[in-house]
């Protein structure tokens, strides 16, 4: 009950008209970023990170918390009104979604993605509630070894899951591991891979790393080979949800919210699998299987509630451990530690007012997410119509400005510049960015566990596989492993059949009259 | 095309190579040689994987043409405008600087007139500045405009 009491009394704060505000300023600014085509979650949350430096915490997190959700959430009207997806969760969405708005049923499906985003978010929000203080309990008992383990499970996950194959993934990790040493070591203060370079002997700051490879580096691959001629919009068109449409979309909303929320908390590559699967799963159950790569409802309700669901998933292993699973959520643990916080299991004790009116803000944000989007659709469609030239310079613009307003110094100007050239040359060459980011970021934590646990065990490294949690999380790893590779199966199926449905429509006509 | 991808794929390898033998010999060297290990043998296994045929595919995304090769004028015209930034962004300060970067960015993705851009620029880049300064109380220098009260 003490759980719910403090859920209570964060709810007070953060209900208070200063912090609505600025949760109201957040999720308009995250949806709005978001909307953008070009910008996934992970992008919004850097380039706007500058924004909350003046603010005092509870403020800036009930900010953050907004962004987060409304970033997840513009990337689905994108999807839907443009039918090229800005990040490899909204597929799915754009799939079906597309084809619904090209039906004339536009604002139908956004309505569905809206409310399942909206439900889906409610309810992964309240398991978060209920489970992430139970995780964060256990997790105090952990020591040095058990972390190593966790942060190798991390690093492996996210890199064999992530993007198109493990050892492109492992190499991107590898990348951002490296750039994580570059800076003066914790321990004895020597400096390594600093060229010599005072700049560089406080380390490479992360919101530069992210803005760099992410914004930056986005810009510039578009820049490479952009897509002249008009931009291919469709209107939302008129209308709302028949009472089919209802009939047809809670349950896909639920089964999407189930499917999302354990995916999002396995280290197993956050939102994308989870929406996936979720198609997958409402394409057998469907009673109206031929309208499948035509527009179907379900095809767009399952998945945007499963991603949705898979992005509070996410914060349960980032709240409690202190290991971020997506590239979004390494970006958070970034402006966590910007306030000299480390997410992880004493995060419930330490700092309990702050992370149960973040939790709170949750809620709110949800719901100012749904009482926003249904009536601001015109507005985001607006913003889809930016021509390229002026949004990838406004891009660039605000990549610069945020990173030069981390320190004021043009050292980390050229420094974003170069990050950019290699998130462009790693796009170029299919690497995937998200192992990078999260590589940088927990690198140095490992680093710390490691070296600690050899400290107390005076050098042994058996240590870091005889404590029984650490043998645990070993064995899990091999399951995960297996078990990622069994979704990335069956997600190359569902590409697959996908491939097939759009390939012969008029096939699929004929055999379902 | 494969070729060349293959060759700066090769380069982009060999920097990864070269990083481990970077590694400082005093001091705590433990974790970079493990990274260092880590971007050897994945540099190996992508040889390998390279060798059997399993190019990279390019990323996909909504404003990028699958089909186009790279176009490089675009690109130093980009790194151009940047390199502006951080030249004149200390003498001339946010406001002017950013114009220059957000102008010269629009017109080599090809935003014509020039002047549009331009202007979109600087309105952009003077309401950063006096959103920054003002109501985020963050630095960004003014420059020559140092002394103007909003800007400051």
């Amino acid at each position: 009950m003490g759980d719910f009491g403090a859920l209570l009394d964060g709810f007070a704060t953060a209900l208070q008209p200063m912090y609505l505000l600025y949760a109201l300023i957040g999720v308009t600014l995250g949806t709005a970023v978001g909307v953008l085509p070009g910008i996934g979650p992970a992008m919004t949350l850097a380039l706007l990170l500058p924004l909350t430096y003046s603010l005092e915490p509870t403020a800036a997190f009930i900010m953050f918390a907004g962004i987060y959700y409304g970033g997840m959430y513009g990337g689905s009207t994108t999807s839907i009104l443009l039918n090229a997806p800005g990040e490899s969760s909204s597929i799915i969405t754009a799939l079906e979604g597309n084809r619904m708005a090209k039906a004339g049923r536009g604002s139908a499906a956004l309505a569905t993605a809206a409310i399942g985003s909206f439900v889906a978010g409610t309810i992964a929000t309240v398991a978060l509630t209920l489970v992430a203080p139970t995780i964060a309990r256990l997790a105090v008992q952990l020591g040095p070894a058990d972390y190593v383990a966790l942060l190798v499970l991390a690093f492996l996950t996210v890199a064999a899951v992530l993007g198109s194959s493990p050892p492109r993934g492992i190499a991107s990790l590898g990348i951002g591991l490296f750039l994580g040493l570059v800076g003066t070591d914790t321990l004895t203060g020597q400096q390594r891979f600093t060229l010599g370079l005072p700049a560089l002997a406080d380390g490479i700051d992360v919101v530069v790393v992210a803005v760099g490879v992410f914004a930056v580096g986005e810009a510039l691959y578009v820049a490479s080979r952009m897509r002249r001629g008009p931009i291919p919009l469709v209107p939302a068109g008129k209308g709302w949800m028949t009472k089919d449409d209802w009939r047809r979309s809670w349950k896909p909303w639920l089964r999407g919210t189930a499917i999302g929320f354990p995916i999002g908390t396995l280290p197993a590559g956050g939102a994308e699998v989870g929406t996936f699967l979720s198609y997958s799963a409402e394409r057998k159950l469907s009673k109206h299987r031929e309208e499948f790569g035509k527009g179907a409802i379900e095809g767009v309700a399952g998945p945007e509630a499963a991603n949705n669901a898979s992005a509070a998933g996410v914060l349960v292993p980032l709240l409690t451990l202190g290991l971020p699973t997506s590239a979004t959520a390494a970006i958070l643990i970034s402006a966590f530690q910007s306030y000299g916080i480390q997410p992880g299991p004493l995060l419930f004790q330490d700092e309990s007012a702050l992370i149960w009116a973040l939790i709170a803000s949750l809620y709110i944000g949800n719901v100012l997410l749904l009482v926003l989007n249904l009536p601001l659709v015109g507005i985001w469609v607006k913003l889809l119509q930016i021509p390229r030239p002026y949004l990838y310079a406004g891009i660039l613009t605000f990549a610069a400005l945020g990173s030069y307003s981390v320190g004021a110094s043009t050292e980390d100007l050229v420094l974003l510049f170069l990050l950019g050239l290699l998130g462009w040359a790693m796009r170029n060459f299919g690497f995937p960015i998200a192992p990078a980011v999260v590589g940088l970021i927990l690198g140095p934590i490992a680093e710390e566990q490691l070296r600690r646990a050899l400290a107390i065990s005076q050098g042994d490294p058996t240590v870091l596989v005889t404590s029984p949690f650490a043998a645990v999380v070993y064995a899990a790893l091999v399951v995960f492993l297996f078990l990622g590779w069994w979704l990335r199966r069956r997600q190359a199926r569902t590409e697959a059949e996908l491939a097939a449905v759009v390939a012969t429509p008029a096939e699929s006509e004929r055999s379902s009259s | 095309m494969g070729l060349l991808a293959l060759g700066v794929f090769t380069l982009v390898d060999a920097s990864t190579i070269v990083a481990p033998s970077s590694v400082n010999t005093v001091g705590p060297q433990a974790f970079p040689y493990a990274v260092g290990v880590l971007l050897v043998l994945t540099s190996l296994a992508l040889f390998v994987d390279l060798a059997r045929g399993h190019g990279g595919a390019a990323e996909e995304g909504e404003d990028v043409d699958p089909s186009a090769t790279t176009d490089w004028a675009t690109v130093l015209k980009l790194t151009g405008s940047f390199a502006a930034l951080v030249v004149l962004v200390e003498p001339l300060g946010w406001p002017i600087a950013a114009t220059v970067l957000f102008g010269g960015a629009a017109w080599s993705l090809g935003a014509r007139p020039w002047w549009r851009p331009v202007l979109v620029g600087a309105v952009l880049a003077f309401t950063t500045q006096v959103l920054f300064t003002q109501l985020l109380d963050l630095y960004l220098p003014a420059g020559p405009l140092e002394g103007v009260s909003f800007l400051g």
